[in-house]
């Protein structure tokens, strides 16, 4: 379709004028001030992206060539907006194009990257530690032990009860839509908020420590510094009901911001928990100036998805237990 | 509907990278892959809701009887930040649905989908429209 050509087409026009990452710049970019003299990151960015976190196995660099990446945004592009085969469970969707909810059709924030992972150098996650595999095999038991996944509200993941999504963060990573940021800077603290489920994280720049170890929150307890033009946040307290890839609670996670030009905020960060890790991973996006404003993603309001899968569910068993007892000999 | 072409290389890993990022649930959970349909009805609501919009339409049935549909599809927070309100779409404008009824056996449905009468695919928003 003509539709779907120009949408891919559209999607490359940002990587024609994309410098190589790691080339020279002409001179260094100072990032305009506050009035209260911070470096101002403020304004409406974008992590929207194709690069995978880890690099796909038959990837062995860590940058492609500009002709590979716009070859691996169009293939990804094409993909997105491909129609499925009637019949098949990717088929049970709306069709993303329909909705410009295709990344392709929105601001996206290209780059050379085989991998959002630069460390390890092989650009995927490290192994397990012999901790964090245990646990991941006890915490797949522990919900076999609760039953089925619709068999309870409490079962469900907790993007489908819009409590959080997986890559709400923090870290911050790009899904399929709601990729959009808003950075506002006020004297002592930094607010971040986050398109997808619309959560604003407010974090304290005034040195405070965090919060009391037995303080566990889902995102987190976050306190931030400047490192000269760089915004640091260190996030701790996070709690094991929300597990960021299988972390666990004592995750520590280091966010860095820094504005490398008018148009690109760089996003890097770094977690550390050994007792998931073998070792701590790191990872870097270029954040893309975007468009505002954002409009709130109320998910628990209308909601409806959740009941429909409740209900659904309830319907089978009702069906299931009906066409027993007919096969059950009459006595 | 055409078929996904097979794809090889770069391509093989985007698509399962990004394949469970798409949805906030399992549509598969909460529609039947064994029941598709396709109606056509006349807009009544659109019910634009986070985190996914409806449209309820009027649907005649083959008695003739009017049956009311509810339909699901994208969310609303990403079409109002392209333009798109609950005008772009009129009441009583007629639709033609293809999709999936919900595992309950309610009239309700995913918009696989959505036609206007005259068979053009209804695209709320693209950059092809805006251009």
């Amino acid at each position: 379709m003509n539709h779907r050509i120009l949408v891919v087409a559209s999607a490359l026009i940002g990587l024609s004028a994309m410098p190589l990452a790691g080339q020279a710049r002409p001179k260094p970019y100072t990032a305009p001030r506050t009035p209260d003299g911070q470096p101002d990151l403020q304004g409406f960015w974008t992590n929207a992206t194709y690069t995978t976190l880890e690099r796909p196995k038959n990837v062995d660099k860590e940058f492609y060539t500009i002709e590979e990446a716009r070859e691996v945004v169009k293939k990804a592009a094409a993909d997105e907006a491909e129609q499925t085969e009637p019949g098949t469970i990717p088929d049970v969707h709306y069709d993303f194009t329909q909705f410009g909810l295709d990344r392709s059709q929105g601001a996206m924030a290209l780059n050379l990257r085989t991998s959002l992972i630069v460390d390890p150098p092989d650009g995927r996650l490290p192994p397990l530690s012999a901790e964090g595999a245990r646990r991941a095999a006890e915490r797949t038991a522990a919900r076999k032990s609760r039953g089925g996944p619709h068999d309870a509200v409490q079962n469900e993941p907790l993007g489908a009860r819009c409590i959080l999504m997986d890559r709400n963060g923090p870290p911050m990573l790009a899904g399929a839509y709601n990729n959009t940021y808003q950075i506002m800077q006020a004297p002592g603290y930094v607010m971040i908020l986050v398109e997808m489920l619309h959560d604003a994280r407010i974090i304290p720049l005034d040195g405070r420590p965090p919060l009391p170890s037995n303080v566990r929150q889902w995102t987190g307890s976050s306190r931030g510094r400047w490192d000269g033009q760089t915004l640091v946040i260190e996030t701790t307290n996070l709690t094991d009901k929300f597990a960021f890839m299988g972390a666990s609670e004592g995750m520590r996670l280091t966010e860095r911001f820094t504005r490398l030009d008018d148009e690109t905020l760089r996003y890097q960060f770094t977690v550390e928990d050994p007792s998931t890790w073998t070792r701590p991973w790191s990872a870097e996006v270029p954040w893309k100036k975007d468009k505002g404003p954002i409009f709130e993603h109320a998910c628990h309001e209308g909601n409806y998805g959740l009941y429909n899968t409740l209900a659904g569910a309830r319907a089978e068993e009702k069906r299931a237990a009906e066409e027993a007892a007919k096969k059950k000999p009459q006595n | 509907m055409r078929t996904r072409r097979a794809v090889t290389g770069f391509g093989v890993a985007l698509l399962l990278a990004a394949a469970p990022a798409m949805a906030h649930h399992a549509f598969s959970a909460e529609f039947d892959i064994n029941k598709p349909f396709k109606l056509r009805g006349t807009l009544t609501k659109w019910e634009m809701i986070n985190p996914h919009s409806w449209f309820h339409l009027d649907v005649k049935g083959e008695s003739g009887a009017v049956v009311a549909w509810m339909i699901e599809g994208g969310s609303p927070n990403q079409l109002i930040k392209n333009g798109v309100t609950k005008n772009t779409l009129a009441i009583g404008t007629e639709l033609v649905i293809e999709g999936y009824q919900a595992k309950d056996g309610t009239n309700k449905g995913v918009g696989r989908n959505l036609l206007l009468a005259d068979g053009r695919r209804l695209l709320l928003y693209s950059k092809e429209t805006e251009k």
